[in-house]
């Protein structure tokens, strides 16, 4: 771990500087030469460590083979010390000339320097709160997507797994939800490269050095109207100082879905009972007789001769999928350029089959001195992915039809050829077959990413330095999309053959950034200054074009020029920023520390009187440990009390938002079309910048040798002029319109503990982290406003101020009529029979209406708290890792449940829908309604949420390094395995899930489910 | 102000740090200078940041020149087909002339199209909240081109004829909404700010019609009575006097009916001999055709219409609608009280419907639906059928109508209705009194004007709404007891088909007077 901050520019300026101080002092005792090799606890050597006479003023520094040699007597003792170790004193023997160091990692050392944003910052210089993600203490996981690195690492940062999907970027959402219209998610900023919201699959989590996740305003205000929901700084790897190498990593493993995670539906057996006694049921109700024999349909009349029992689920899932990762890297670190090459590819097989992702990754960091003043670097990095993707989440897709798919049918026919229609029989809906779905639909997606950072510095006047940086992302990417006319139709009741279906697309986009930056630092004394001057212009462009093809002569022919009719579509879209920014440290003596940030930006996004925001910052430090009145006690290392203040925006809203466009309705005039043209939005030249005002209030502190290291951080954001889609009477002729209205608060404490301890030889640490987020609309467009997204058979969520945002609404559940008599004599629920849900009258009006107005807040969809816990430690060859994350206090809308709960007989049901009402005299477990009617049990109501609260075993890494003397190049074996255990009371099969999009969020309709992965592998260096 | 990076950075030249001193140092900005001209962001100034969509017009500088303003008139009449594509729903599927063939298997359309049709719909069934909403937002690009001519630096020419086909948008969008939803807010500029959206309220119906009347007038003189053979389509003169006189017609101002609708006659228009041809695609605009909302089929340039998808029955599997598997929505379906008014010989009963179908299997499956608007059409999908908003036989009944109310059944009252009768190679009819003169004229106009969209509005006009309750509950009795479709089994629910007299107005849709607590709601709901 320690070897990720040795290669920092500034660590190499220290360790020269000190040289040169040593070099000139060293004294001309009457001493031997005393010489060695210093040596890190794996053995590699460690170059640019000091060595120090204690109490002496003599010194010197290792070599780049970690040699040193320098003048002692017997009995002075060496103080040798490097960054991100314990320092050692060894007593110099007589007679003894030759001396082999060894140093031990420190647990953590504040002289690291932490990338923040436009540099890097001493990490006892930082003011502001900054989570550095450690690399080394995630162990290897076997995944394809950066966002995984992040989850259970950091207090404050909440990563969640919202589906199974191969390649799938995890949602991360630092300090709570900010904005209800514009995004929520951080910015991403790789080797200084702010790339945009989302980092998409093409980042290879081998080639990351070290993450960083800026949270609060202070060091997130120098990314200003980007800045308000966090940043995630990504810098790739580059090779040591010195060092020649190469590494190979290699990791198989297998991915499949243990049966705990599976929904149980009804068998063909149960699932034909069930619509016997439905038939049954609805006759002795509404007829108030026993039904005939003939009045049930033949195919359900006697339910045990059933003879075909499909399980739809079990079916599509792939419990052999294949994980494969090989990664190499050569570093190059001697001489005055240093450069890495890295190739990786890894594959990944779905846990449903028929989709699966695979990646090739190659990349080359190179960069060095030209001369004195001159410093060049390039990092390029080149992707190729292909993904075979299926549009499983949701009740109308794969996953949802697998669930309630008539389990009586067969998924081929006698001979051997799929079944082509599901259903559609005895009033079941008709559906494809999804395994065949799955086999004969063609859904690929190809993206090939170049992204290359460039960077040219010069060090002139002895304390200014210029950088120009120049970035550039170009993404391009190819989806082709076909649906046999063998397959049933997409929707209900489909039946085969339909018409074939092709979609074409490819999409292109360039995203470029220029940065002038010109950074000044000084040290007089005890003042210590660091000033910093840019300028940013960032600009992306986007294309599309699009072809549809319908009606093939043969499922053969997948391309457009095979179909029948086509119909074609492009378009254009691209934003612009353009942004000065300054930022100044001061400390003085190391212990009172200041730091102030301002930028002005302008965005293409905004209305035409609104270009322009301001955002500016304060922070300060505190190091109390260094005062002179504190007390010197052996166990407080390092104590800094730090707060800050500042302003960000967000300026998530897409493109030409402020702008009312013109749209296309054409019409016909004598057999001709016209070309007409109509308004598309309300326009509102107004429209500004989401500001956020942040204050955060920190403690670090170190114990007993940074053994200990804990930090506690509040944080209040409030967010103003939210960008908010708002609804407007629409006899403005609009529905709706992006406004600046409205505030949030999201205030809250995270708390993170890291403890390293050695037990003779067994090295222990953990780290655990605790984050309690509470949100809080504050004001919305009017005092009694409410803010409603979603659907009356889906799930609500409403914001009104005073609540959270985004709470769960619906009917309140409060029982189940069990006679006629009870349905008289609740207020009015029109068309209530015995065995509906019974709904609570919000209004008290006596009137249950069939709309949002008997509704109210039935759920909490924020955690109340997020915990992530790594436990690690190695002893001999030995090592293990493992890591925990979890979410308490919520609710979810298990919103699949409306369809699999849905007594229809259209759909299967759950397997506990046995337990359902049936009679006064057969009441069930209260939570199943009636089969005789359809309404009032579907809508949106508390039947269906569910306290969510889990903990995820999310990773177990078991290693072994084998020897050196067996094997000549360090070798390590691994075992991992990942999402292992879920423990929670959830009936859903993934506590993390959401499909609701934007904020409809806690809302489970059901998504790709999350598969665990064992893989084994093995690193070797060379 | 525009300032390319490169001059920014020569500003650094002024900085103090910079001005110190040294040979070197210059020779190290020039360096710089160099450099930012090889990174190439040639030109970051203020333009730097100004970004429009490059796929679309900004529509502030938009209305300025004849060719801009006679788009954005297209583009209204463009909106006119999404607006008919579902006008069906609340004027014709809600009375008793349709119903629906019932979908067993699909029991989910209880909010919304099932609820219309038996009038068990509330403030939150979601089609009158389409309604509502795509009205106002025809609306708003009315108002907006309306207002955008004043100023507008096109030819007067087109200016007038902008506002007369403007104008009669606007007074059917108005004249459809008072007669739906009673009084409602009257809105005839843009709006500015979300916030001036607020401040209206619902006004009078009286002051509604006074509106539609005034913009029928202006139209009336600013409209020409036809147009060059490219222009067929637009909204003449003829099509200004005929809403006139439905509007009058609705208001029993009769005399002012005849005056309107008989300048109609003077227009060259006629009827067709032949009932059918007036429904054929290729047959369009032709004398009997006042106003149609023009589609085109047999291409996929996104202006056809797809009726007959949505009226034909379920599961028909291409018996209808004829390619392979093609079902319907089985929506709008003729109620058999309705099929039973034909008198025997009537050529239009075939044409305006069927009573069944034969399925592929050769079966007989007794679904009647709508075959009006079913013509064989290449692309599935994409029919070519118009939708006729007034027809000459509407002219020459309403003028019957009028004349028999204000004079009793005069030769001249017989000669009209006669006219449509005979075309339909029915017998003419004589001898009735002023009454049942008055009912033959009606039931005339259910059967010439079927599946037209006129039904619940000629009922709303000649019936009190006790009078529709008792007739409706009667029809939906009927329907309960020998449903025109087969129900699979599954019973009505209590309340179907149960009508009250508050449902004559529709709701004002819930989520308006959510957004606006301050709208007021019609009584009942």
């Amino acid at each position: 771990m320690k070897e990720q901050f040795q290669t920092k520019v500034k660590t190499r300026l220290i360790g020269l500087m000190l040289l040169m101080l040593f070099t000139t002092l060293t004294a001309l005792a009457q001493s031997a030469n005393v010489s060695g090799t210093v040596k890190d606890e794996t053995g590699e050597s460690v170059p640019g460590a000091t060595v120090v006479v204690k109490g002496t003023q003599t010194g010197t520094v290792t070599d780049l083979d970690g040699n040193f040699s320098i003048k002692a007597a017997p009995g002075d003792i060496l103080v040798v010390s490097f960054i991100g170790y314990s320092a050692r004193e060894i007593t110099v023997q007589s007679g003894q000339t030759v001396y082999d160091i060894s140093l031990e990692d420190s647990m953590s050392d504040l002289s690291e320097v932490v990338v923040v944003g436009y540099g890097s910052q001493r990490k006892a210089d930082i003011t502001s709160a900054v989570s550095v993600i450690n690399m080394d203490a995630i162990g290897n996981v076997p995944t394809t997507n950066v966002s995984r690195l992040l989850q259970g690492q950091a207090a404050g940062v909440e990563v969640r797994q919202q589906s199974g999907r191969p390649g799938e970027e995890m949602q991360i959402r630092i300090r709570g939800i900010g904005s209800l219209g514009a995004g929520s998610q951080p910015l991403y900023v790789v080797d200084g490269f702010p790339i945009g919201n989302s980092l998409g699959q093409n980042v290879n989590p081998a080639d990351i050095e070290t993450i960083t996740v800026l949270k609060d305003a202070a060091s997130t205000s120098i990314y200003g109207a980007r800045g308000s929901n966090g940043v995630v700084l990504i810098t790739t790897k580059n090779a040591k100082e010195g060092k020649v190498g190469l590494e190979v990593i290699v990791n198989q493993g297998v991915t499949n879905l243990p049966d705990n995670r599976r929904t149980k539906m009804m068998n063909g057996v149960e699932f034909a009972t069930f619509k016997n006694e439905s038939f049954v049921d609805r006759i002795r109700y509404f007829s108030k007789r026993e039904p005939l024999i003939e009045e049930i349909p033949l195919e359900f009349r006697f339910p045990e001769q059933t003879a075909i029992s499909t399980d739809w689920f079990n079916e599509i899932l792939n419990q052999n999928a294949k994980f494969q990762n090989v990664n190499a890297t050569l570093t190059a670190g001697k001489g005055d350029i240093r450069s890495l090459v890295s190739v990786g590819y890894v594959n990944q097989e779905g846990a449903i089959i028929k989709t699966d992702f695979d990646r090739f990754n190659v990349r080359a960091n190179v960069d060095g001195k030209i001369n004195e003043f001159l410093t060049m670097g390039v990092n390029l990095s080149a992707s190729h992915s292909r993904e075979n993707f299926a549009p499983t989440d949701g009740r109308s897709a794969i996953i949802g039809r697998a669930l309630w798919a008539d389990p009586r049918y067969p998924v081929y026919k006698e001979d051997g050829t799929f079944n082509p229609y599901i259903g559609g029989t005895g009033g079941v809906f008709g559906t494809a077959n999804v395994v065949q779905e799955l086999y004969e639909t063609t859904r690929d997606l190809n993206t090939n990413n170049l992204m290359s950072n460039a960077f040219l510095e010069v060090s002139f006047l002895k304390n200014f330095k210029f950088r120009t940086v120049l970035n550039a992302n170009l993404t391009g990417s190819k989806q082709k999309e076909f649906r046999p006319s063998t397959l049933a139709g997409g929707g209900f009741n489909q039946p085969p053959p339909r018409e074939a279906t092709l979609m074409e697309r490819t999409v292109e986009t360039m995203n470029i950034s220029a940065d002038q930056l010109l950074s000044y630092s000084k040290t007089i004394q005890k003042h210590r200054i660091d000033a910093l001057l840019g300028f940013s212009a960032q600009e992306e462009n986007t294309s599309f074009l699009q072809g549809n093809g319908n009606e093939f002569a043969s499922d053969k022919t997948k391309s457009l020029n095979a179909a029948v009719r086509t119909t074609s579509t492009s378009g254009e879209f691209g934003w612009s920023l353009l942004a000065y920014f300054a930022r100044a440290n001061y400390a003085y003596n190391d212990k009172y520390l200041f730091s102030a940030t301002f930028r002005r930006e302008g965005s293409s996004r905004f209305g035409a009187n609104n270009k322009y925001g301001n955002f500016p910052a304060f922070s300060a430090g505190w190091r109390l440990s260094e005062e002179n009145f504190f007390p010197k006690t052996s166990w407080i290392t390092d104590l800094k009390l730090r707060g800050s203040y500042g302003i960000t925006g967000n300026n998530a809203i897409g493109n030409y938002s402020s702008q009312s466009v013109m749209r296309a309705s054409n019409y016909v005039f004598a057999g001709k079309i016209a070309t007409g043209q109509i308004l598309s939005n309300f326009s509102n030249s107004f429209l500004g910048w989401e500001q956020s005002q942040q204050t955060d209030i920190g403690l670090d502190l170190s114990l007993f040798e940074n053994k200990v290291i804990l930090t506690a951080e509040y944080y209040n954001r409030i967010t103003n002029n939210m960008l908010l889609s708002v609804e407007m009477p629409s006899v403005s002729g609009f529905t709706q319109s992006l406004d600046n209205v409205g505030k949030v608060k999201n205030i809250g404490l995270e708390l993170g503990i890291d403890f390293r301890t050695k037990v003779s030889r067994v090295n222990l640490r953990t780290n655990l982290n605790l984050t309690f987020n509470r949100n809080e609309v504050l004001e919305l467009r009017g005092g009694a406003d409410a803010i409603w997204s979603g659907s009356f058979y889906g799930s609500y969520n409403v914001s009104k101020v005073g609540r959270p945002m985004a709470m769960l609404y619906g009917y309140k559940m409060m029982g189940i009529f069990q006679t006629d008599e009870e349905v008289k004599n609740w207020p009015t629920q029109d068309g209530a029979i015995p065995g509906t849900y019974k709904y609570f009258d919000a209004t008290g009006d006596g009137v249950i209406s069939y709309d949002q107005r008997d509704m109210i807040e039935i759920g909490n969809p924020h955690p109340a708290m997020l915990l992530g816990w790594t436990l690690g430690g190695d002893v001999g060859g030995f090592d293990f890792n493992i890591l925990f994350t979890g979410a308490f206090n919520y609710d979810m809308m298990r919103n699949i449940e409306a369809t699999t709960m849905n007594m229809d007989g259209v759909f299967n049901i759950l397997q506990s829908g046995v337990n359902r009402f049936r009679s006064a005299d057969m009441p069930g477990d209260g939570r199943g309604a009636t089969s005789n009617t359809w309404k009032w049990q579907r809508e949106s109501n508390s039947r269906y949420v569910y306290d969510a609260s889990h903990v995820w075993l999310r990773n177990i890494t078991l290693g072994y390094s084998l020897p050196l003397n067996v094997i000549k190049f360090k070798t390590r074996l691994f075992f991992s395995g990942e999402n292992l255990f879920l423990f929670t009371d959830y009936p859903g099969t993934n506590p993390d899930v959401s499909t609701g999009g934007g904020i409809n969020i806690g809302r489970d309709d059901e998504a790709y489910p999350v598969p665990r992965t064992f893989t084994l592998g093995a690193t070797i260096s060379f | 102000m525009k300032l390319t990076l490169y001059q920014e950075l020569l500003h650094l030249e002024q900085l103090s740090v910079f001005k110190t001193k040294k040979r070197n140092m210059k020779k190290i900005l020039i360096y710089f200078q160099t450099l930012i001209l090889v990174v190439g962001l040639g030109s970051c100034g203020e333009d730097f940041l100004d970004k429009t969509d490059p796929t679309a017009l900004v529509s502030d500088t938009f209305y300025g020149t004849d060719q801009e303003v006679t788009q954005a008139v297209t583009g209204i009449y463009g909106m006119l087909r999404g607006y008919f594509n579902s006008h069906w729903q609340f004027t014709e599927f809600i009375s008793d002339n349709t119903t629906l063939h019932f979908n067993v298997g699909n029991r989910g359309q209880g909010p919304a199209l099932e609820a219309i049709e038996y009038w068990q719909y509330n403030a939150g069934t979601p089609n009158f909240a389409s309604l509502y909403n795509n009205t106002y937002s025809i609306m708003v690009n009315i108002n907006t081109t309306l207002e955008k001519l004043k100023t507008s630096t096109a030819s007067q020419a087109i200016k007038d004829r902008s506002e007369g086909e403007l104008k009669v948008m606007r007074a059917y969008l108005y004249f459809d909404l008072v007669r739906l939803f009673g009084d409602v807010i009257i809105v005839t500029e843009p709006i500015k700010t979300p916030a001036d959206a607020f401040q209206l309220q619902r006004s009078p119906s009286e002051a509604v019609y006074s509106l539609v009347l005034a913009d029928l007038s202006d139209a009336i003189n600013l409209l020409p009575p036809n147009y060059p053979a490219n222009q067929v389509g637009r909204i003449t003169k003829g099509a200004a006097l005929t809403m006139q006189g439905r509007v009058r017609l609705h208001r029993k101002e009769y005399p002012e009916v005849i005056n309107s609708l008989k300048q109609v006659l003077n227009l060259g228009y006629n009827l067709l001999p032949n009932y059918a041809d007036v429904f054929r695609p290729g047959n369009k605009n032709h004398k009997e055709s006042i106003w149609d909302v023009q589609y085109q089929g047999e291409n996929l340039f996104g202006v056809n219409s797809s009726f007959i998808y949505t009226f034909a029955p379920l599961a028909s599997q291409g018996a209808v609608i004829k390619f392979p598997g093609q079902d319907g929505g089985g929506w709008n379906t003729p109620s058999k009280e309705f099929i039973s008014l034909y008198e025997p010989g009537d050529v239009r009963k075939s044409v305006s419907l069927k009573e069944g179908y034969t399925s592929n299997s050769g079966a007989w499956v007794p679904v009647p639906f709508i075959n009006k608007y079913n013509n064989p059409h290449s692309i599935r999908g994409v029919t070519d059928d118009n939708w006729p908003i007034i027809r000459y036989s509407d002219v020459l009944l309403m003028l019957s109508e009028a004349i028999n109310e204000t004079s009793g059944p005069t030769s001249e009252a017989y000669e009209y209705l006669n006219l449509v009768r005979v075309r339909a190679t029915l017998s003419p009819l004589n001898g009735l009194d002023k009454n049942q003169f008055r009912m033959a004229v009606l039931k005339e106009r259910r059967i010439e004007l079927a599946f037209e969209n006129h039904r619940w509005f000629d009922l709303k006009r000649t019936l009190s709404p006790s009078e529709i309750k008792t007739l409706l509950n009667a029809y939906g009795k009927k329907e309960r007891e020998d449903p025109t479709t087969s129900r699979g089994g599954i019973p009505f629910s209590q309340e179907d088909y149960t009508f009250e007299e508050y449902q004559v107005l529709f709701p004002i849709p819930a989520d308006q007077i959510r957004i606006n607590p301050a709208t007021t709601q019609n009584p009942g709901y």
